[in-house]
């Protein structure tokens, strides 16, 4: 079953001086359960493409479905209402909140949710622990690794039980080895949990471990791939 | 929601030392303009007081012909008529005041002027202003003395002492011819430049006498027994007296040329504190706009999360709220006491400055009022002027957009 699929998307950003086709009808199908990497050159769309997927941003034309939910045209505030009862966002940078404990941001997410109150506290460790933070549960942000932090925004995209998981370019700030250990848990989250992941990335490592990898450049679909993991 | 509560209060404390220089910039707009109301309003307040004391009283009752042309002939009569229409109000009026004022000329052996001569009930007088502590030589009148008291500038310029003998002609009620001699009881040192040089003070009895004015006065002070009182009390003695012989005049009506100038001085220091204000306001703007620029990125993550603008927007005014508040009321209590320390120890005067007080015929301080209202005002002025600010963070979120994030 197919958890995303877009017809005919495409965005050009016309405020500059030339327009810009960031996104040229992008046909994409995301099962439920897969693991993928969108990769491309810089400037090739990837970010552009995960906005236009987690309704952070509209297309100029085009539709998107997330099952049979189409959120292109949706109004504000049903689209936000939207992505945080299906959308997991991890993001490069700023994922966290500076003033906020790792479970309690973890928390956060439950709590906008109205997730029952007896039960957020458990989920949110069961969570962190997952991830590896058990015990860095009443940490805040800036006294843990970039590897860390992550981690923490992995944690805190699960909590809201999303439909699928968001994530441009997770890795680009870390170090290998925390690269690795990020990529090892959303790779056995997707594999245990049946979780879906989208992910963008520049990076070789990455790009390695997808079972499937869809290129970018310019703005479309020049690649899909599928490998058997 | 507790956790919009929890975000606000930890977010001030993140920065904790931009949150100090707001709340302390609140502070000082508050403290400051308490403190500049409150030395203008008590200074208004000394100079009202004084004339009221001095010269006015809260009310009076006069000829109505009085205020037009006044001379004996426009005195006024202390009827029985006049004496029952005030018995109804008698529990609200503390003490009156009969005072006869007309000019005269003063002679003695070496000089003659002209002298505004007084008569006054000698033991009311001190009661309405202590006139007894200004004796600076001989003593103060009985009631029934035939003698004055003369200011010392004019007793300077007379050349005459206590002991000596002052010839005063005046003209009477109507038309009679008035003169007398007056022996000088005491020497008083008046506080005004102008009443100094010219002021003679004799019993109401010997005035009237003088001035062939039986049971007659120029005016009749009322002093009421709340201050507050004073204007409903001027309205409502004006319509039971009888209105063909006699009119009440509040203080306000007596001093209006003197409030009219002090309305005119209040509207330039109001542009002064307006502009305290608005040099404040940008300091507070100019740290929230850091603040903004800092946290950009922090809400567009946390509406890409699915965080609502309003909750959002709510996170943003509380911090605002406790931030002028804070800074409003540590302004307001921190105020008090600088404010009641000058209330009761007035700033003085000295040189070139109070002696141009002096010749306004006021005393030259500066005491500070303690009018509470002045210290709600200011507060709410500056705290709702922070919380103005305060929404332009709101103004802002709501026109965010969510990808606003991906500023590399
Ligand atoms: N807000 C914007 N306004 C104008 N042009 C934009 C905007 N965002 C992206 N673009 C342009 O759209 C194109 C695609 O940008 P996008 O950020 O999606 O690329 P990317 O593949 O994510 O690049 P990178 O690997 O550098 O992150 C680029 O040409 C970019 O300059
Ligand atoms: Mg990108």
């Amino acid at each position: 079953m197919n958890v995303i699929r877009t017809f005919g998307l495409s965005k050009t950003y016309n405020h500059l001086v030339v327009p810009v086709n960031a996104l040229v009808n992008v046909n994409l199908e995301i099962a439920e359960g897969e693991f993928t990497a969108i990769v491309g050159p810089s400037g090739s769309g990837k970010t552009t493409l995960l906005n236009m997927l987690g309704g952070l941003d509209q297309p100029t034309s085009g539709q998107i479905f997330i099952d049979d939910t189409e959120i292109t045209g949706m109004k504000e505030s049903r689209l936000i209402d939207f992505r945080l009862r299906n959308i997991g966002f991890v993001f490069q940078s700023y994922n966290l909140i500076p003033v906020l404990t790792a479970i309690e941001i973890v928390s956060f997410i439950m709590l906008l949710q109205n997730y029952p109150k007896d039960k957020m506290e458990k989920r949110a460790r069961e969570l962190l622990d997952q991830v590896g933070l058990a015990d860095k549960a009443d940490v805040r942000p800036q006294k843990l690794s970039g590897g860390q932090q992550q981690r923490v925004a992995v944690a805190r995209a699960l909590a809201s039980n999303p439909r699928f998981v968001l994530a441009d370019e997770p890795t680009a700030n870390l170090d290998t080895q925390s690269a690795f250990n990020l990529l090892d848990i959303m790779l056995r989250l997707n594999r245990e949990e049946n979780i879906t992941l989208l992910f963008s990335t520049h990076d070789q490592r990455v790009i390695d471990r997808a079972r499937r990898v869809i290129t970018l450049v310019d703005g479309s679909i020049v690649e899909d791939q599928h490998f058997e993991k | 929601m507790k956790i919009l509560v929890t975000l606000a209060w930890r977010n001030l404390w993140r920065s904790k030392r931009r949150t100090m220089i707001t709340i302390a910039s609140v502070f000082f707009a508050v403290a400051l303009a308490i403190n500049a109301q409150s030395f203008q309003k008590g200074s208004y307040e000394l100079m009202i007081d004084n004339m009221v004391r001095y010269s006015t009283g809260y009310l009076q009752i006069q000829d109505v012909l009085y205020e037009e042309e006044p001379s004996m002939d426009n005195s006024l009569l202390m009827s029985d008529s006049l004496l029952i229409s005030l018995k109804p109000f008698m529990k609200r009026i503390n003490y009156m005041v009969p005072r006869i004022q007309n000019f005269a000329l003063a002679s003695a052996e070496a000089a003659t002027r002209g002298a505004m001569i007084t008569g006054i009930d000698p033991a009311i007088e001190r009661r309405f202003n202590n006139l007894p502590d200004q004796v600076v030589d001989g003593s103060y009148l009985n009631g029934s003395d035939h003698a004055v008291l003369v200011a010392e500038g004019l007793a300077g310029l007379l050349k005459v002492r206590t002991g000596d003998t002052l010839v005063l002609i005046g003209q009477g009620y109507q038309g009679s011819m008035a003169a007398g001699k007056f022996p000088v009881k005491g020497i008083l040192r008046l506080r005004i430049p102008e009443l100094n040089n010219n002021a003679v003070y004799m019993p109401l009895s010997a005035a009237q006498d003088f001035y062939a004015a039986e049971n007659r006065l120029t005016s009749l002070i009322i002093m009421p027994a709340d201050p507050d009182d004073a204007d409903r009390l001027t309205e409502e003695l004006g319509e039971a007296v009888d209105s063909n012989w006699y009119v009440v005049r509040s203080w306000k009506y007596l001093l209006q040329d003197l409030l009219s100038l002090m309305k005119f001085d209040t509207a330039g220091n109001m542009v002064i504190i307006y502009i305290l204000y608005l040099v404040i306001a940008f300091g507070i703007f100019g740290t929230i706009l850091s603040m903004m620029i800092e946290r950009t990125s922090e809400f567009a993550m946390l509406l890409s999360l699915g965080m609502k603008r309003g909750r959002l927007a709510m996170v943003c005014l509380l911090e605002s709220l406790f931030i002028s508040f804070t800074g409003a009321i540590a302004g307001a209590v921190l105020a008090l006491p600088v404010v009641a320390w000058y209330h009761h120890h007035p700033i003085p005067l000295k040189g070139e400055l109070a002696e141009m007080i002096l010749q306004y015929g006021f005393e030259p301080v500066l005491p500070f009022s303690a009018d509470p209202q002045i210290f709600v005002t200011q507060a709410v002025i500056v705290f709702v002027m922070a919380l103005i600010i305060g929404f332009y963070p709101v103004y802002k979120i709501f026109r965010m957009k969510t990808v606003e994030r991906s500023s590399r």
